[in-house]
C-alpha cells in the first residue's frame, strides 16, 4: 500500500492560552478530496496553515510525501499549491503576468493560457485580477496554487461568498484538478459541497478531530442510529428552485 | 538570483503602471522646480562690488569712500578669491587697485564686470567713475580724468534653481524611501499578498532586494531626468559628475529606504504610516537646507540638522553638482550617510515584520 500523501500526527496549536488545535491526526491518501468541515473557530484554517509552513506548532508531526514540514519546510513548499482564505494579488498586473511571475518564484516557465483554461479564465489573460468576479478570483488563485504542479492543493473555504452558480463552477474546477491526478484538501462549512466533493471529510469542533469517514458512512451510520428529520425530505430544495429558475450557466461577466 | 531579477522586472512594470508613483517621484520634484525657475529671489538689491586692494594700504580713503556708497554691497578680498566670486556669479563687478593709486600716480583702473549682468554693470561703472570724479575734484591741482576699464568675464551666475534643484532631488530620495516603501509594504501586507508570498519557496531576503533594486533604478532614472531637465530648461548649472550624484543618491536611499521599512514593520496598516511618516520627514524637509539655505536657522538648530541624513545628502549633491566637487571633497557627507545607513539597517531589521 502506498504511503499517504499527506500524515499529521498530534497536531496541537495554542495561541497563548487558548488550544486552537488539540491532537489532531489524519492521513490523507494520493488523488482524494479529502474535505475538514466545522464551524467557525473549530481550528479548521489553523490546522492547514499548520500543515502549509504558515505557523509554527508546539507538538505534533506533519509529515507531506514523507517530508518534515517543521525540518525542510522549504520542500514542503516546493510541492504544495495553496489558495488562502482571502488572498490577494498584485493589482498592476495582469493574469498571466501574474501566473509567470508565480512560476518564476519555483524557478519555472509557465504555461498561463493552459492554466487559465484550466480554471476557465483563458478569456481574461489580460485583465487584472480587480475586475474579477468574487467566483472568478476564487478560480484565478487557484490558478496560481497550480503553478508549480503541486502534489497536494490546499483550499481554505474555496466557495464562501459565492452565488450558488459560481459555487457549482468551481466544483466543476475541483473534480477536473482531481481527475488529473492531485491530492486537494479542502475547508468548507457548507456540507451539500463536502458531501458533493470529497472523498473523505473530517469533521472538527474545538480543534479536535470528532468523525473522520466518507460522507454516505457519515450519513448512514447516523441513519442505522435511528435518525429521523422532523420534515420530510422533498426531492428538490430552494436552491433547486432558484438554480431552475436562473439557470445553471454562470453569468459573472 | 533569477528569481531576484525576475521579481524586480516585475515590481519595475508595476512601479511604471502606478499613476500616482509616476506624479510623486517625476512630475512633482520637476513642477516644484521649475515653479521656481521663475522667480529671482536675487534679482533686487544693491550692486555686488568686490574690492583687490593691492596698494598695500595706501588708498585706504577710496575703500571708505567706496564703502559709503549706496548702490554697492562691497566686499573686500585678493584678486584670486574675488574673481573666483565673480566667476561663481557671486559679484557684479571686481576693482582692482594695484600697485598704482588711482588719482595719485595712475589715471587708469581696471573692473572686471559679470558679462550676463548688463544692466548690474552699466549702473556700477557709472557710479564707481562718479565716486572716482568726485574725489578727484577734491584735490588740486587736477590731474586729469580718470578712466575706468572694464574688463568683462564670463561667469556662471549661480541662482536659486541651483541650489534647489539638488535639494529637492535630495527630498525626492527621502519621499521615495520612507513612504514610497512604508505605504506599498503595509499595503501588500494588509491585502494579504506578503502571507501568499511566504507559501511559495522564496525567501523574504528575495523580495526586499527586489523591491530596493526597483526603488533604486527609479531614483537614478529621477537624477540624470531632473538634472537634464534643469540644464535643458531652467538655466541649471550642471558641472558634477553624474556617476557620483548616483552614488550620493544610493547612500542616501540606503539611509531612508531602511526608514520606510522600519516604519512599515511597526505599522499595522496605513493609517498608522502616515503620522509616522511625516513626523520624520516634515522637520528634516525643513531643516535641511532643501528649499533654504541653514544659515538663516538659529545657530544651536544648525549644529542639530548639521548631522541630519537629509541636510548630508543635499549637501552632498550640491557640491557635486554645482561646484563639481569630486566624491573625496565630500568625503564627510559619504561618511554621515553611510554611519545613518548602518544604523538605519539595524532598526529595520529588528522592526520589520512579515506579518
Amino acid at each position: 500500500m502506498p504511503s499517504p500523501v499527506l500524515h499529521v500526527r498530534d497536531l496541537s496549536k495554542k495561541y497563548g492560552d487558548l488550544v486552537a488545535v488539540d491532537g489532531v491526526s489524519f492521513d490523507v491518501e494520493r488523488e482524494e478530496v479529502f474535505g475538514i468541515l466545522g464551524p467557525n473557530g473549530a481550528g479548521k484554517t489553523t490546522t492547514l496553515e499548520c500543515i502549509e509552513t504558515l505557523r509554527p506548532f508546539e507538538a505534533g508531526e506533519i509529515l507531506l510525501d514523507g517530508v518534515d514540514v517543521r525540518v525542510n519546510p522549504q520542500e514542503v513548499k516546493r510541492r504544495i499549491g495553496v489558495q488562502l482564505q482571502s488572498s490577494s494579488f498584485f493589482d498592476k498586473l495582469d493574469l498571466s503576468e501574474l501566473l509567470s511571475l508565480f512560476g518564476e518564484l519555483y524557478s519555472r516557465r509557465v504555461d498561463a493560457v493552459r492554466l487559465l483554461e484550466e480554471v476557465e479564465l483563458e478569456d481574461k489573460a489580460r485583465s487584472r485580477v480587480g475586475e474579477l468576479s468574487g467566483g472568478q478570483k476564487q478560480r484565478f488563485s487557484i490558478a496560481a496554487a497550480l503553478v508549480n504542479d503541486p502534489l497536494v492543493l490546499f483550499l481554505d473555504e474555496p466557495t464562501t461568498g459565492l452565488d450558488p452558480q459560481a459555487r457549482r463552477h468551481l466544483w466543476g474546477v475541483v473534480r477536473k484538478i482531481r481527475s488529473e491526478g492531485k491530492t486537494v484538501v479542502l475547508t468548507t462549512h457548507y456540507m451539500d459541497e463536502a458531501e458533493v466533493l470529497c472523498d473523505r471529510v473530517a469533521i472538527m469542533d474545538h480543534g479536535k478531530i470528532i468523525a473522520l469517514d466518507p460522507p454516505q458512512v457519515l450519513v448512514q451510520r447516523l441513519l442505522s442510529g435511528g435518525f429521523k428529520r422532523e420534515r420530510v425530505q422533498h426531492q428538490a430544495s430552494l436552491e433547486d428552485v432558484f438554480l431552475d429558475l436562473t439557470g445553471h450557466s454562470l453569468r459573472e461577466e | 538570483m533569477r528569481v531576484k531579477w525576475m521579481l524586480t522586472l516585475a515590481s519595475f512594470k508595476m512601479f511604471f503602471r502606478q499613476r500616482e508613483a509616476i506624479i510623486w517621484s517625476f512630475i512633482l520634484p520637476l513642477f516644484i522646480v521649475s515653479i521656481f525657475a521663475f522667480v529671482r529671489f536675487d534679482s533686487l538689491g544693491r550692486i555686488r562690488l568686490g574690492i583687490v586692494d593691492e596698494s598695500g594700504g595706501r588708498s585706504a580713503d577710496l575703500l571708505n569712500a567706496l564703502e559709503q556708497v549706496e548702490t554697492f554691497r562691497t566686499d573686500l578680498g585678493s584678486r584670486e578669491t574675488e574673481l573666483e566670486e565673480l566667476e561663481r556669479g557671486e559679484r557684479d563687478l571686481v576693482l582692482v587697485i594695484s600697485g598704482s593709486v588711482p588719482g595719485d600716480d595712475s589715471n587708469s583702473v581696471l573692473v572686471y564686470t559679470n558679462e550676463e549682468k548688463v544692466q548690474e554693470t552699466q549702473i556700477g561703472v557709472l557710479v564707481l567713475q562718479r565716486c572716482l570724479d568726485e574725489r578727484l575734484l577734491q584735490r588740486t591741482p587736477l590731474a586729469g580724468r580718470i578712466i575706468v576699464r572694464a574688463q568683462p568675464v564670463k561667469s556662471r551666475n549661480l541662482t536659486y534653481i541651483d541650489f534647489l534643484l539638488p535639494g529637492v532631488l535630495s527630498m525626492s530620495i527621502m519621499q521615495m524611501g520612507i513612504f514610497g516603501v512604508a505605504f506599498s509594504f503595509v499595503s501588500l501586507k494588509k491585502r494579504g499578498i506578503l502571507r501568499r508570498l511566504s507559501v511559495t519557496p522564496i525567501s523574504p531576503a528575495d523580495f526586499i532586494v527586489a523591491q530596493v533594486a526597483t526603488r533604486v533604478a527609479v531614483l537614478m532614472l529621477q537624477i540624470a531626468l531632473m538634472v537634464a531637465a534643469g540644464m535643458l530648461f531652467m538655466h541649471f548649472h550642471f558641472e558634477g559628475n553624474l556617476l557620483s550624484m548616483f552614488l550620493i543618491g544610493v547612500l542616501g536611499a540606503v539611509v531612508f529606504l531602511s526608514v520606510g521599512f522600519a516604519i512599515a514593520g511597526v505599522s499595522k496598516s496605513e493609517d498608522q504610516v502616515a503620522p509616522l511618516a511625516n513626523i520624520i520627514t516634515l522637520p528634516l524637509l525643513f531643516l535641511s537646507g532643501i528649499f533654504f539655505d541653514r544659515s538663516s536657522l538659529p545657530v544651536f538648530l544648525q549644529r542639530i540638522t548639521d548631522f541630519s541624513p537629509l541636510t548630508h545628502i543635499a549637501d552632498a549633491m550640491r557640491a557635486v553638482a554645482i561646484d563639481g566637487a569630486s566624491l573625496l571633497d565630500v568625503g564627510p557627507q559619504l561618511l554621515g550617510l553611510v554611519i545613518w545607513g548602518i544604523l538605519a539597517c539595524l532598526v529595520a531589521v529588528k522592526l520589520f515584520r512579515w506579518e
